[in-house]
C-alpha cells in the first residue's frame, strides 16, 4: 500500500506562482541573515509608523471588548468612515450596502474576480501591472489580456489600445493610478478619454483600483474614474485601503465602493473563504479615516522629495534612464544601457532579472525585475525607505552600473 | 453578459437569514427576545492578550508579515500542538490564517478539481458543504445519529468512500453538535483512512479547548501518526480565547501542502493581520488557566440546559462532550399544533413558532443539514439561558 505523499493540487492551483517581489524579498532576507548589509527596494511598504490617532483607536477597541465576530461586509462605523472619505475625496455618494471592507485590498480583488469571472472570461490589464491581478485572474479560471502602455506614454493605457483589446467577452478592465509599478498617474483628461471608450462597451466592468490615491505629487487631488464619468458608476468598483496612505500595511484593511449586486456577491464570496475583518484592524482603520489627515500631505511630501533623489541619482548611473513619475512610491527606470555587459563579479546581464540578480549578489541591493510586472528591460525600485537607505542604495547602483563592462 | 459567475451560484443560500430577520424585528418592536443562536464565546478577550497586541502596536509590529505568519507566532503553533497533541511539526509545516475558515477555504481551493468529493459527518457546520462546492467539489454527507452521540460510525464512513473522495473533514468538537471525539473513538475511523490511501484528512479542532467532565479530546495524527502526511490539522483561538474578532485560525500540514496554501493565501489576502498575529502569540504562549475557569462555567450551563431540555414534552436532548452547543431532538413535537395555533410541521416552522411565541431564538438542524432537531448554543450567561430553556418548556407543554 503507497501513501500519497503529494497533496494532489487543484488544476486552478496550478495556475497560482509566487510573487517575483516576494521571491526577491526572501533572498534578501537570507543573505541579512547571513549576515550581509542589504538595503532592500524591493517591498511596496511605506516604512512610516501607523499615525497614532488610528493606534489609539484600536487601544481603546480592545479595551472596551470589540473583540467579537464583526459583520462579514465591515463594521457599520467603519463603513460609515468610508462613506464619509470617498464624498470627502471624490464626492462620490456610495449608500452604505455599496460598501465593504476585507483583509486588504488584495482580498477586494479577489472576492470581485472570484464572485465574476468564469472560465474563458478575459481581463483587461495595463502593462507593466502589479503581478497580483494577472496570477488571481488565472487563479480564478480567467484569461488575462495585457495592454502595454509604453514609456513614451509615460506609461498610461491610451484609449485606441484599450478599445483594440476589448472584446465581447471581456468583464473586467483594471485600472491602477498612481500605479505600481511605474508611479504613472492618469490625469482627469485622460481617464475620459478611455470613459469615452468604456461607455461604448457596456459589458465591461472596471477596477479602480485607487491604493495609492493619496501619494499623488502634484497641485492637483487624485481623480478617480467613477468621478470623472459618473455613468460609469454602475459598473465601476473603486477600491482603495488605508495600508499607503496610513502605512497601515500589517492591519489588512482595504475596502471598495461599487453597485449594490456586486458588493453583495463579493461579501458572499468573503463570507464564505474567511468571514469578517480583525474588529481590531477595522476600528484602527475608523480612527485613521476620521482623525487629523494632515500627516497624510506631510508624507507625501517627504515621499516626493525622495522619488526626486532617486531619479536624480538613477540618472547619472550609465546604461540607466529613469522616468519620473507622478505618484505612488516607486520608479521604473529602464536598463537597456546595461544589457549585454558584464559585472565587475563576472557575471553577464541579459535580461533584468540577470541586473537584479548580481546587483543584490555583488552590492547587496534588493529591488525587483520589470519581468515580473511585465515589462523588461526595467527594474522596480521602491523609495518607501529612509534617506540613509536611499543614498547607501543609489551609491552602490552607481558603482555597479560603472562597472559593467 | 451576467455579473455573478457560475461559481457564486454554488453557495447554499443562508438558512438562518428568515429566523435572523424575524428576531431583529421582534427586538426592534420592543419584544424581550432571548437568543440562543450564538456561534462565538460569550466571554471577553483575556487582558493578558489585549496588553499584548496593545504592546506590539506600540513596539510598531503594523508592516506586512511573512503571509504564512511571523515566525514567532509559527514557533508557538508548532509548540501548542507539541504540547496539546504530541504531534511535531516543523515550523514550515504550519501556517497562521484569517480564522479557521481561511485555513478550510485555502485547503480546499489548492486540491479540489471539479467532481472531486469530500466526505462531511452530519450534521456540520454549513461552511464545509459550501466551501466544497465553491471550489467544485461535491459534498458528500454521512448523517450521524443522536443514539450515537452524533458521532461518525467507521462503518458509515468505509461505505462513503469511493475513487473520487479527496478529502474528509472532521470536526470535534462539532458545531452544531458538541460531539467530540476521543483516542479511542478515532480508532476506529483511523483504521478506515488506514485502507484508503488517497484520502486527505482534514480535521477541524477549533473547540478542543471546550471539553467537559474530563474528556480527553484527541486528533487524528495524535492516534494515528502514519496518517501525518496526508492530514491537515487545524485550530485556532477564537474559541479557545475568546478571540472571534481577531480572526486567527492556523494549521500543521504536510509541507508541500502548507506551501500550496501559502501561495493561495498569497494570492487572496497575504497574512493575517500582525497585530491580531501578535494577540494570538500571548495568547498561546501566556497561562492557560484562564481556560479551565471558563469551561468550568460552561459545562454548568450545558447540564442546566440539557437537564431543563429534557423535560420539555417531545424533545430529547443528548448531553454532548463539549462546544457551547446543544443539538436537541424534536420529533415528538412534530405533527402538532401550538397554542397560538401554528402547526409544527418541520424543525423550521418549530423555530420560528418558538421565536413568535416565547421570544427564544435558535437554530434549526436544516441549517446544519440535519433535520428533526435544533441548536441551542449555550453561550451566554446562566439567567438567559434559565428563562430560555423555561420558555421551550411552556412551548412545548402547550403543544396539542
Amino acid at each position: 500500500m503507497s501513501v500519497s505523499t503529494r497533496p494532489g493540487l487543484s488544476q486552478r492551483f496550478g495556475r497560482v506562482r509566487v510573487a517575483a517581489t516576494v521571491a526577491m524579498s526572501i533572498k534578501a532576507r537570507a543573505l541579512r541573515e547571513a549576515g550581509h548589509d542589504v538595503v532592500t527596494f524591493a517591498i511596496g511598504e511605506p516604512d512610516f509608523a501607523t499615525p497614532p490617532h488610528a493606534i489609539e483607536a484600536a487601544h481603546q477597541a480592545a479595551l472596551r471588548g470589540d473583540t467579537k465576530y464583526p459583520p462579514q461586509d465591515g463594521t457599520r462605523a467603519l463603513k460609515a468612515a468610508i462613506q464619509r472619505q470617498f464624498r470627502r475625496d471624490h464626492g462620490l455618494d456610495y449608500a452604505l450596502d455599496e460598501i465593504m471592507v476585507s483583509s486588504g485590498a488584495k482580498q477586494v480583488l479577489f472576492n470581485a474576480l472570484m464572485a465574476t469571472v468564469d472560465d474563458g472570461d478575459e481581463v483587461i490589464i495595463p502593462v507593466p501591472s502589479w503581478a497580483a491581478y494577472t496570477l488571481m485572474t488565472k487563479l480564478v479560471g480567467g484569461t488575462p489580456v495585457h495592454v502595454t502602455c509604453p514609456q513614451n506614454n509615460r506609461f498610461r493605457l491610451r484609449p485606441e489600445d484599450l478599445e483594440a483589446a476589448i472584446t465581447p467577452r471581456t468583464k473586467w478592465l483594471m485600472l491602477n493610478y498612481p500605479n505600481n509599478p511605474t508611479g504613472a498617474v492618469a490625469s482627469r483628461a485622460e481617464l475620459a478619454g478611455l470613459a469615452e471608450v468604456l461607455l461604448r462597451h457596456p459589458q465591461v466592468w472596471v477596477m479602480a483600483d485607487d491604493m495609492y490615491e493619496h501619494l499623488y505629487y502634484s497641485d492637483e487631488r487624485y481623480a478617480t474614474l467613477a468621478e470623472v464619468e459618473p455613468r460609469l458608476m454602475d459598473r465601476t468598483l473603486t477600491v482603495s485601503g488605508v495600508s499607503k496612505t496610513y502605512a497601515m500595511t500589517g492591519w489588512r484593511i482595504g475596502f471598495a465602493g461599487g453597485p449594490k449586486d456586486l458588493i453583495r456577491a463579493m461579501v458572499s464570496m468573503q463570507g464564505t473563504s474567511a468571514a469578517g475583518v480583525s474588529t481590531i484592524g477595522q476600528a484602527a482603520a475608523v480612527g485613521a479615516l476620521d482623525g487629523p489627515q494632515e500627516l497624510v500631505a506631510e508624507r507625501a511630501a517627504i515621499y516626493r522629495r525622495r522619488r526626486d533623489f532617486v531619479v536624480d541619482a538613477l540618472n547619472t548611473c550609465p546604461g540607466i534612464a529613469c522616468h519620473r513619475p507622478e505618484g505612488a512610491f516607486y520608479v521604473f527606470p529602464n536598463i537597456a544601457g546595461c544589457l549585454g555587459k558584464t559585472t565587475a563579479g563576472g557575471r553577464l546581464v541579459q535580461t533584468d532579472e540577470d541586473f537584479a540578480l548580481a546587483l543584490l549578489e555583488e552590492h547587496y541591493v534588493a529591488l525587483v525585475q520589470g519581468a515580473a510586472f511585465g515589462m523588461s528591460p526595467y527594474l522596480r525600485i521602491s523609495y518607501a525607505t529612509d534617506d540613509a537607505s536611499l543614498a547607501k542604495g543609489m551609491e552602490r547602483i552607481a558603482a555597479f552600473t560603472r562597472g559593467l563592462r | 453578459m451576467k455579473l455573478i459567475a457560475e461559481r457564486l451560484d454554488r453557495i447554499s443560500p443562508s438558512q438562518t437569514i428568515a429566523i435572523a430577520t424575524k428576531a431583529r424585528a421582534l427586538q426592534a418592536a420592543g419584544r424581550d427576545i432571548i437568543s440562543l443562536s450564538a456561534g462565538e464565546p460569550d466571554f471577553d478577550t483575556p487582558q493578558f492578550v489585549k496588553d499584548g497586541a496593545i504592546a506590539a502596536i506600540q513596539a510598531g509590529e503594523t508592516k506586512y508579515t511573512d503571509v504564512a505568519g511571523t515566525p514567532a507566532l509559527r514557533r508557538a503553533v508548532v509548540e501548542k500542538f507539541r504540547r496539546d497533541s504530541g504531534i511535531d511539526y516543523a515550523p514550515d509545516e504550519v501556517i497562521v490564517s484569517t480564522g479557521g475558515k481561511q485555513v478550510i477555504f485555502n485547503a480546499m481551493l489548492a486540491t479540489l478539481n471539479a467532481g472531486d468529493e469530500a466526505i462531511i459527518p452530519s450534521p456540520c457546520w454549513v461552511s464545509y458543504p459550501d466551501i466544497v462546492a465553491l471550489a467544485e467539489g461535491t459534498p458528500v454527507f454521512v448523517p450521524c445519529s443522536q443514539n450515537n452521540g452524533f458521532k461518525l460510525r467507521a462503518e458509515d464512513l468505509e461505505a462513503a468512500i469511493t475513487p473520487r473522495t479527496k478529502w474528509f473533514i472532521l470536526n470535534s468538537p462539532c458545531n452544531p453538535t458538541g460531539a467530540a471525539y476521543s483516542a479511542a473513538d478515532l480508532r476506529p475511523i483511523c483504521d478506515v483512512l488506514l485502507r484508503h490511501p488517497d484520502v486527505w484528512i482534514f480535521t477541524d479542532d477549533i473547540y478542543e479547548k471546550l471539553v467537559y467532565d474530563g474528556f480527553k479530546p484527541a486528533t487524528i495524527v495524535e492516534v494515528e501518526p502514519a496518517l501525518r502526511d496526508r492530514t491537515v490539522t487545524m485550530n485556532g483561538c477564537s474559541k479557545a480565547y475568546a478571540m472571534t474578532g481577531w480572526r486567527i485560525g492556523f494549521a500543521g500540514a504536510p509541507k508541500a501542502l502548507i506551501k500550496a496554501m501559502d501561495k493561495l493565501q498569497s494570492q487572496s489576502t497575504s497574512n493575517a493581520s500582525s497585530v491580531s498575529q501578535a494577540a494570538a502569540l500571548t495568547g498561546l504562549t501566556g497561562p492557560q488557566d484562564f481556560i479551565g475557569e471558563m469551561v468550568a462555567v460552561y459545562r454548568e450551563r450545558r447540564d442546566l440546559v440539557v437537564d431543563m431540555l429534557n423535560q420539555a414534552p417531545g424533545i430529547t436532548c443528548h448531553k454532548p462532550e463539549g462546544a457551547f452547543y446543544v443539538f436537541p431532538s424534536m420529533r415528538g413535537c412534530l405533527g402538532k399544533t401550538t397554542a397560538k395555533g401554528a402547526k409544527i410541521t418541520d424543525d423550521e416552522s418549530f423555530v420560528i413558532a418558538l421565536l413568535d411565541e416565547e421570544g427564544v431564538a435558535c437554530v434549526h438542524g436544516s441549517a446544519f443539514i440535519y433535520p428533526d432537531h435544533f441548536r441551542i448554543s449555550y453561550a451566554t450567561d446562566t439567567a438567559s439561558l434559565r428563562e430560555g430553556c423555561s420558555r421551550i418548556q411552556r412551548f412545548c407543554r402547550g403543544l396539542s
